[in-house]
C-alpha cells in the first residue's frame, strides 16, 4: 500500500511538472498580447504614441545600463513598452539570429556593414523617410543596400594613429631630431623618418626624459583580438583610395573586384609598424601582446587605433601613465594624398528597424528612435551615458562630441582635410576575407610567406568572397 | 507491483518521451530539413535542394578543401587522443589500484583538471604554450602542427583523469579470487594483464573509448579558445568549421547545417562500429 501511494505521488509530481511546464508556455503566450493591450490602453491616454512595442537588441555591452535606464524613462513618459536586451561581447550575430526567429522579435537591431545588410535584407525596413535619416548630418553614414536605406549610424567614431604628444615634443628638443614639432608630421615619409629615428634612439630618450620606451610603435598583434586593426582598419586605406579612383558612389557600397592598386603603400605602412616596434615579428599572433598598455605605460609612442581607446587609456583604474593632455591622433598617412587626408570617420554601430514586425511596432520603434535623437533625455543618454559622438543635426551645443579625438577629427575637417570614409564596411563575407588576409600577413611577417600571397588574399580573396555573397543574395 | 507497472507504464514513459521528442527528435528532424534550405532564421527558410551539400565541396566552381581538411585533421586528432588518453589513463589507474601511499591524493590531483571548463583551461594553456614557445620565436598557431599538438596536450591533460576514474572502478570490480587463481596457476604480470585484467575490463574499455572518441570528434571549446582555427583555417576541427560557416559566411547558414548533418552521420557510424567492435570482445567473468 505504501509503495502504491509512493508511486502515485511520484507520478502526480511528474505529471504536475509537465503540466506546469506546458502551462508556463501557454500562459506566456497569452500574456504577451495582454501586455500589448495594456500598452495600447496607456498611450490612448497620452494620445501621441501608437499601440506598438519596442524591442532593442543592443550590440554594445558597455552601454547596456544606459539603454535599460532610457527605456524605462521612455515607457514612463509615453506608456510604450520598451524592451532592451544586450548581447554578450562577440555574440551579436548568434544572438540576433535566435532572437529574430521568435514571435516577439527585436524591432530595432544593429546592421553595421554591407555583409550584415545582405544577411538581413528581408528584415531591414527602408529608413529613407525616417526622422533619423532626415536628421543624419552626413548622409554617407548609413548602409544603402538593395535600393533602400538599410541602417543609419547612431554614432561616429574616428581612428588614426594615436600618439603620445609629450614624448614626441621631448624628442624634438634632442640634437639631431628630424622634426622640430609634432605638427611637422604631415606625410608618410616624415612619419617613417620620425618613427625610425625614435626607435633607434630609445635608450637615449629614456635616459634623458625618464620614459620606459621599448620602441616607436606599439606591437602590431596579429591574434584575433587585434588583427582587425590591420585587416579591417588599415586595409581600409587601400580600399578607400581605390574606390575613390574608380568613382564608387557611395563609397560604402564597394565594388565587386579590386586591383590592389595601393597595396604597396599598405606594405610600406605595415613594415613601418613591424620594424619600429619591439615585438618579435615571428610571434605577433601569440595573443600575449597588449598594444594599449604599451602606449599607456609609455613604452611606445605610436598606436594605430580609434577614439574608443580614449576612455580606457585615461581611466585611472587602469593605472596608465599617460594623461589626456599627452594624447593626440594623426591620420594614417598613406603616401597617396597626405596633404588632404583626415582621420578615418565612420562606424559599425547602426540602427536598423525590423520590417517583419507589425506596422504598429515599426511605427513605435521609429517614434522611439526619433525621441532618442530629439529629446533632452535621449540626447543626454547618448552623449553622456553612452559617451557617443552622434551624427545628427540635433546634437548641437551641450550635446556635441566631448571626445578629444573626435574633436581632433572635427578640427582636421575644419582645416579643409577630407575625412576618410570607412570603405571596409563594404567587405564581402568580412570574417572569411579578413581571415585570409591575416593568415597571409602573418606568414609574410614571420618570414614563412611572401608579399605576393598577401596580395592574392587581398585581391583575389575579395573577388571570390564578393561572388559568393552575391550568389547567396540572389537565391 | 508488476501489475501496476503494466497498467501505468505510459505515465512513467510519457514525460521523458515527450521531453526527448521536444528537445531532441523534433529539432533533429527539422535540422535535416533545414540543411536543404536557405535560411536567415530557423523559421524563415526557402527550399534550395542539395545546393548546400555541393557547396561544402565546390565553391565558385572550384574544389574547396576547407571542409575536407578539417575532416581529416579531426580524424587524426581523434585517433591520437583516443590512444593517448586511454593508454595513459589505464596505466595510471593500474598504478593507483596497487595500494601505494597517497593513492587518494593522486587520484584527486589527476581528476582535478576535469573540473575546469574547456575555455578557461585553454586560455591558461595558451599562456603556458606561448611563453615557452616564445623562446624559439614560435607561437601555438605558427603552423597547424603546433596547434595540433597543443590541442592534443590540453585535451589529454583534461580527460585522462576522468577516464582514469572509470578505469579504477572497472579494475576494482574484477573479482579478487580470479586474480588469486591466476597467480596460483603461475601467471606472470604480462599474462595477468593480457589474459585476465584486460578481458574483464572490456565493458569499461568500451565506455572509455566511446567517450573519448565522441569527445574528440565533437571538440569545440578548446579549439575555439586555444587556436581559434588559426593559422588561416588550418586548425579548425569539424565543430568549429561548422560554426564558422554558419556565422562567418553570408547566406551560408544552410551550408553550415548541411555540414552538421554530414558530421552527425559520420560520428554516428563511427561510434556504432566502435561499440560493436569492443562489445564483441566483452567476456563474462
Amino acid at each position: 500500500m505504501k509503495k502504491k501511494v509512493l508511486s502515485m505521488a511520484i507520478c502526480t509530481a511528474m505529471v504536475a511538472g509537465m503540466l506546469a511546464a506546458c502551462g508556463g508556455g501557454s500562459s506566456q503566450g497569452a500574456a504577451a498580447p495582454a501586455a500589448t493591450d495594456s500598452g495600447a490602453a496607456a498611450p490612448a491616454a497620452t494620445a501621441n504614441a501608437g499601440s506598438g512595442r519596442v524591442y532593442v537588441l543592443n550590440q554594445k555591452p558597455e552601454s547596456a545600463d544606459a539603454w535599460t535606464a532610457i527605456a524605462k524613462t521612455y515607457t514612463e513618459q509615453t506608456g510604450v513598452p520598451v524592451e532592451v536586451k544586450t548581447a554578450a561581447a562577440g555574440t551579436y550575430a548568434t544572438e540576433l539570429q535566435s532572437e529574430m526567429a521568435k514571435s516577439e522579435a527585436p524591432t530595432i537591431f544593429n546592421v553595421g556593414n554591407t555583409s550584415s545588410a545582405q544577411t538581413w535584407n528581408d528584415y531591414t525596413y527602408d529608413l529613407k523617410d525616417s526622422s533619423i535619416y532626415e536628421h543624419l548630418s552626413d548622409k554617407s553614414l548609413c548602409i544603402e543596400y538593395d535600393g533602400k536605406i538599410a541602417s543609419v549610424a547612431n554614432c561616429y567614431e574616428c581612428y588614426g594613429i594615436i600618439y603620445n604628444k609629450t614624448i614626441v615634443e621631448d624628442y624634438c628638443t634632442m640634437d639631431g631630431a628630424v622634426i622640430s614639432s609634432p605638427d611637422d608630421i604631415k606625410d608618410l615619409d616624415t612619419l617613417i623618418k620620425v618613427a625610425e629615428d625614435i626607435n633607434s634612439k630609445v635608450d637615449a630618450i629614456n635616459e634623458e626624459f625618464g620614459y620606459e620606451l621599448t620602441g616607436a610603435f606599439a606591437s602590431a598583434g596579429l591574434d584575433d583580438g587585434s588583427s582587425w586593426r590591420f585587416s579591417g582598419h588599415l586595409a581600409n586605406m587601400p580600399l578607400y583610395y581605390e574606390f575613390l579612383d574608380d568613382g564608387v558612389d557611395p563609397i560604402l557600397a564597394g565594388e565587386a573586384e579590386i586591383d590592389g592598386t595601393y597595396l604597396d603603400n599598405y606594405k610600406k605602412v605595415w613594415d613601418l609598424y613591424v620594424s619600429t616596434s619591439s615585438a618579435d615579428p615571428k610571434t605577433l599572433n601569440s595573443g600575449a601582446l597588449n598594444a594599449e598598455s604599451e602606449l599607456g605605460m609609455e613604452e611606445a609612442v605610436f598606436y594605430q587605433n580609434g577614439d574608443w581607446e580614449f576612455a580606457p587609456l585615461t581611466n585611472p583604474e587602469n593605472g596608465y601613465l599617460v594623461t589626456a593632455d599627452d594624447l593626440s591622433m594623426l591620420p594614417i598617412y598613406f603616401g597617396v594624398d597626405d596633404a588632404n587626408e583626415g582621420l578615418c570617420v565612420g562606424t559599425e554601430s547602426m540602427w536598423a528597424v525590423n520590417a517583419k514586425a507589425s506596422q504598429e511596432d515599426i511605427d513605435a520603434s521609429l517614434a522611439f528612435l526619433d525621441w532618442m535623437i530629439t529629446s533632452d533625455e535621449g540626447r543626454k543618454c547618448m552623449t553622456e551615458d553612452m559617451g557617443l559622438s552622434c551624427p545628427f543635426d540635433t546634437f548641437t551645443g551641450d550635446f556635441a562630441s566631448k571626445n578629444p579625438f573626435g574633436a581632433e577629427a572635427t578640427e582636421l575637417m575644419n582645416e579643409g582635410k577630407t575625412s576618410v570614409a570607412w570603405a571596409f564596411n563594404a567587405t564581402p563575407n568580412v570574417d572569411d576575407w579578413r581571415a585570409g588576409v591575416v593568415a597571409a600577413l602573418t606568414a609574410y611577417t614571420d618570414g614563412t610567406g611572401d608579399w605576393e600571397a598577401v596580395k592574392t588574399a587581398f585581391v583575389d580573396g575579395w573577388a571570390e568572397q564578393w561572388k559568393l555573397a552575391e550568389e547567396a543574395a540572389a537565391e | 507491483m508488476e501489475k501496476a507497472i503494466k497498467r501505468y507504464w505510459p505515465v512513467f514513459v510519457l514525460p521523458t518521451m515527450a521531453a526527448f521528442i521536444i528537445g531532441f527528435i523534433a529539432p533533429f528532424i527539422y535540422g535535416i530539413f533545414l540543411s536543404f534550405c536557405k535560411f536567415t532564421t530557423v523559421v524563415d527558410w526557402k527550399w534550395v535542394g542539395i545546393k548546400n551539400y555541393t557547396r561544402i565541396f565546390f565553391v565558385n566552381g572550384k574544389l574547396d578543401t576547407t571542409f575536407i581538411h578539417s575532416l581529416w585533421y579531426t580524424a587524426l586528432f581523434t585517433v591520437v587522443t583516443v590512444l593517448i588518453i586511454n593508454v595513459v589513463a589505464f596505466a595510471i589507474a593500474m598504478a593507483l589500484t596497487k595500494g601505494i601511499k597517497g593513492t587518494n591524493f593522486f587520484r584527486t590531483s589527476f581528476f582535478l583538471p576535469n573540473l575546469i571548463g574547456g575555455i578557461v583551461l585553454s586560455y591558461i594553456w595558451l599562456m603556458i604554450f606561448n611563453s615557452v614557445l616564445a623562446n624559439y620565436s614560435k607561437t601555438i598557431v605558427s603552423t597547424q602542427w603546433y596547434a595540433f599538438w597543443g590541442l592534443v596536450i590540453v585535451v589529454c591533460w583534461q580527460q585522462i583523469g576522468y577516464m582514469m576514474i572509470i578505469y579504477i572502478a572497472g579494475i576494482q570490480n574484477i573479482p579478487g579470487d580470479m586474480i588469486e587463481a591466476a597467480k596460483i596457476d603461475g601467471a606472470n604480470n604480462w599474462q595477468m594483464l593480457r589474459d585476465v585484467i584486460i578481458p574483464s575490463l572490456m565493458p569499461t574499455i568500451t565506455i572509455c573509448t566511446f567517450l573519448t572518441l565522441t569527445n574528440g570528434f565533437k571538440l569545440f571549446d578548446q579549439n575555439l579558445a586555444l587556436t581559434g582555427g588559426n593559422p588561416g583555417k588550418m586548425s579548425q576541427l569539424l565543430a568549429l568549421n561548422i560554426y564558422d560557416t554558419m556565422y562567418g559566411t553570408t547566406g551560408w547558414q544552410g551550408v553550415g547545417q548541411a555540414k552538421a548533418v554530414i558530421f552527425f552521420i559520420l560520428v554516428a557510424i563511427i561510434s556504432v562500429i566502435q561499440n560493436k567492435l569492443t562489445t564483441s570482445k566483452e567476456v563474462q567473468a
